[in-house]
């Protein structure tokens, strides 16, 4: 009798609740936005809440950029990639105009140069590494995967790296942003910015034509694609820019080396007003660090309620140097090329700035190299 | 891997925690881009500023 009431499993086991995790990011989630309420600051709640809803609606989708471009240049396939131009597009349709028109918003901008085109490339060769972008990183290392929470230190690391060599890069040249709504004002800025997602679907469907591939969306990225877009806004809303990510891991990793003993006073880049703010100001006074913590919570939350929490094994040697090495590759490309997927495709784009698609075709080939590389670790091409 | 990620959980919040307790906090959260000059996210300036 005692031995049979022993084994029954806790009440929320037989429904695949991990009790303890999810506590724990909810917990955790709670005590970042009472902070924050305590300063006064509701729009930091509410990107704290936004990330979190971005964390569960990631993992919940499997909403992946990283395998997406994978299989579309391995196999042709397209969904994916239309999955993500979905997100864009219902992104676009908030940012492009209230950017233009509202004072305190603006888009996601960044010049056009060298360091964008080197930065974009080695993103993408890192990306196919780690087997997971900016917010496929943040949502997979808060689902569970030691893997990629490996990937997420070194991305860390990686970005500090890019962050003091990104000044140097800047030198090389460049042009200032181009941005649609400067041309066209802002209702032709974003018709403008809808022609191009629809130009780059139709060239997207058509190779997949050719290739004899699938390319419509599956139901995940579809109903993911518009609830990951509809967050988009309301992080933008709350932000007064775009979703960003990496810019958070930058003033993470220069904090720990702060405090480690490392002097940023002679780095240029810690130099410049916003970066310098960042660097001396709490952590949860930067827009992407809240979205982060947001969104690693969320993902260990939406985990923990559907099935125990990372109980699986760690993976092979050759994998995790992968993740350490795509990490570093991530982190310094992201800092050079101004963002990942998120800050500089999704996030340029959505805006009708000419450097989210500059980086697109730029990270595009840098991915090609890294599916090529990932036998070398003992990863699948596909 | 549970323990790892129950150290790291912890420990990251209370550096975050303690980082947010010891360090200003001067009004709403801002991304680099809202500093004057700033021309990309991570607060790079234009190249026309040179």
């Amino acid at each position: 009798m005692t031995t049979a009431t022993l084994a029954v499993p806790p009440a929320g086991a037989a429904l695949g609740i991990d009790r303890l995790f999810l506590v724990l990011a909810l917990a955790a989630t709670a005590i970042l936005v009472a902070l924050v309420l305590l300063d006064g600051q509701p729009a930091s709640a509410a990107l704290i809440l936004g990330g979190f809803g971005l964390g569960i609606a990631f993992l919940k989708a499997e909403f992946s950029f990283t395998a997406s471009w994978r299989r579309f240049l391995t196999r042709g396939e397209a969904g994916g990639l239309l999955g993500g131009l979905i997100v864009i597009a219902i992104a676009a349709l908030a940012i492009v105009p209230v950017a233009a028109l509202k004072p305190n918003f603006g888009g996601a901008i960044a010049p056009l140069g060298p360091s964008l085109l080197i930065g974009a490339f080695v993103f993408g060769i890192g990306m196919q590494l780690a087997n997971g972008c900016g917010s496929g990183t943040l949502y997979t290392a808060g689902g569970g995967s030691g893997r990629m929470l490996l990937a997420l230190a070194f991305f860390m690391m990686g970005s500090v790296f890019g962050s003091l060599a990104l000044p140097s890069f800047l030198a090389l040249g460049g042009v200032d942003p181009i941005l649609a709504a400067d041309y066209l004002g802002p209702w032709g800025g974003l018709a403008a910015t809808l022609a191009s997602l629809a130009l780059a679907a139709a060239l997207i469907v058509a190779i997949a034509k050719r290739r004899g591939a699938s390319f419509a969306p599956s139901r995940n990225f579809v109903v993911g694609g518009i609830a990951i877009g509809l967050l988009c806004v309301a992080v933008f809303m709350a932000g007064g820019h775009p979703w960003s990510v990496t810019f958070g891991y930058t003033v993470w990793g220069a904090k720990i080396a702060s405090v480690l003993g490392f002097d940023f006073s002679g780095a240029a880049f810690w130099q410049w007003p916003g970066p310098k703010h960042a660097l001396a100001e709490s952590v949860l006074s930067d827009t992407s660090s809240l979205t982060d913590f947001g969104m690693l919570f969320g993902a260990m939350a939406a985990a923990a309620a559907s099935k125990p929490f990372a109980r699986t094994a760690w993976p092979p040697a050759k994998s995790l140097l992968a993740a350490a090495v795509g990490g570093l590759l991530m982190g310094w490309g992201a800092r050079l090329g101004f963002g990942c997927n998120i800050g500089a495709f999704v996030g340029g784009v959505a805006s009708g700035s000419l450097h989210g698609w500059v980086w697109f075709a730029a990270a595009l080939p840098g991915c090609l190299i890294g599916i090529r590389l990932r036998p070398l670790f003992g990863l699948s091409k596909d | 891997m549970r323990t790892v990620y129950i150290i790291v959980v912890v420990v990251s919040l209370a550096a975050i925690v303690g980082n947010h307790l010891v360090s200003p906090s001067s009004g709403r959260a801002v991304s680099p881009e809202d500093f004057a000059g700033a021309c990309a996210p991570c607060g790079a300036p234009c190249p026309s500023k040179k």
